[in-house]
This record gives structure tokens, sequence and C-alpha cells, in this order.
């Protein structure tokens, strides 16, 4: 007799606490995360698999001057780089009131590397670091200023590629 | 294993203006490398990163899986002063997260 309240008693026990448990589970698997954080990531430029679709999800049907007023270097030393993983990019600009910076590689599976959007605070030059496919790609850095797209292209070729 | 290493922010005003140092610790896996035994590493990497100034969001950057391992950045700020605080938050695509404060040095 005693031994089946026991076991009822556990049984109890073991339903309460496993509800206990997927309660804290789901809380602390991501699902109840707000969804307004990642709901800002522009999913579709990101997936986007040409230049071409990036630019018009990103920056919408604008005429693209491709322009002598970015400075932009890709790799130290530019033309050869040896580690695809972790090329050095830089972009200096004489460019006033820029709003958005983009990053692009054509031959990465997904073109777009990054997009900032600036608040007038922000100053060129700035630098980041990104990945590069084996071979040979072009580097794309595309500026939003005062309305106008300013485009300019870098060649390169990578010895070895970085993980895509 | 899990990589052991923090965010760093390094700011420093220069010419009147605030350079801005930040080196993320993030792996960035973009979900299509093989590790060792040939299967796939999960996607991994961070989305988005958002830096203030004083409580005034400064800039916003949107990264995709191209962004090198332990992504890095160096930017200036118009203006700004020694003591400013300089902050920043990330969060990656599995919905972790980061932040970071700094105080600007001379």
């Amino acid at each position: 007799m005693t031994k089946i309240t026991i076991d009822i008693k556990r049984r109890i026990l073991i339903k309460k606490s496993l509800s206990a448990s997927t309660i804290a589970m789901v809380a602390t698997s991501g699902l109840l995360l707000p969804q307004r954080v990642l709901a800002h990531w522009p999913t579709k430029a990101f997936n986007a698999e040409t230049v071409e679709d990036v630019l018009l999800a990103l920056l919408g049907k604008a005429n693209i001057s491709s322009s002598e007023k970015l400075n932009f270097s890709v790799g130290k030393p530019a033309k050869r780089i040896a580690n695809g993983g972790s090329v050095s990019v830089e972009i200096n600009s004489e460019l006033e009131n820029i709003e958005r910076f983009a990053i692009l590689v054509d031959n990465n599976p997904f073109p777009l590397v990054m997009s900032m959007d600036f608040s007038p605070d922000v100053l060129l030059p700035l630098k980041t670091r990104i990945k590069l496919i084996k071979g040979k790609s072009q580097v794309i850095a595309v500026v939003r200023a005062g309305g106008k797209l300013y485009l300019t292209k870098r060649d390169v070729r990578v010895d070895t590629g970085g993980d895509i | 294993m899990m990589i052991k290493a923090e965010d760093r922010i390094r700011a420093t005003v220069r010419a009147d203006n605030t350079h801005i140092r930040l080196l993320l610790a993030h792996p960035m896996h973009s979900g299509r490398q093989l590790n060792k035994d040939n299967m796939l590493v999960n996607a991994e990497f961070i989305q988005d990163i958002r830096c203030w100034r004083n409580d005034n969001e400064v800039l916003v950057i949107k990264c995709g899986s191209g962004t090198s391992q332990n992504p890095y950045f160096s930017f200036e700020l118009a203006g700004g002063q020694v003591g400013d605080t300089i902050a920043i938050r990330w969060v990656d695509n599995t919905g972790a997260k980061g932040d970071m404060e700094a105080i600007v040095d001379s």
C-alpha cells in the first residue's frame, strides 16, 4: 500500500518537474526572444545571389555613378592576397552626408558582406575585415550619399580562400 | 571547445575626433564550412552590431557571413571628448547577444 502511494507521488513529481523543465527549455532556446531585433536584418539583400539583386534590395533603383570620389583599398598588399579568411578593407571619401555603405564580393556565394547605416557623426576612413573566396573576384564598395549612389570596384586574387 | 575571448573597444580622442576600434570575439561560421569529420558546422554569425555614444546611436552595422572571423571595425566620430561612453551591442543569427562599454581615453 505504502509503495503505491509513493509511486503515485513520484509520478506527480516527475510530471511537475518535466513541465517546469520544458518551460525553462523553451525560455532559454530563443523562441521567446524579441523577434524585433532580428527582423531588422535585411534578409532579402543578404540572401541575394547576384550583385544586381543585392543592390536592388539594399539601395533600391537609382542611377549608379561609378565614382572617383571613393578611395577604396582591399588587402595589404593589394592585388595579391595570401589569406582570404581575413582581408583588410579600407574606405575613405570626401563625400558628405553618407547614409549607407555596403561591401560586396561578386564571387562569394552571397555577395553582400556587410551594410552600414551611418549617423551624421560618423567620419571616414573606415576599416574592417572581410572573407574572400579563392581565386579572382571583385570587391565592390557602394556608398549612398545625398540620395546618390557611388560605386567602385577592385580586382583581387586570393591564394587561400576563407571559409565562406 | 569555446574560445575564451572578449570583445574589445578602444576609443581615443585624436585631433578633436573620437577614434574607435572594435574587435568582437566571434567565430562567424557561415554554415557552409566542414569540420574535421566532414560535417557541416552550424551557421553562427553576427548579424547586427549597434554602436552608441552617450545614448545616441551613431552606427548600425548589418553583417553577413562574409564578414571575417572576429570582426574588426575602425572608424571616427566627429567631436567628442575624453570621458564619453561608447557602447556596443551585437546579436547573432542564433539569438546570442553581447554588449560592451568603454570610456573614451585621451
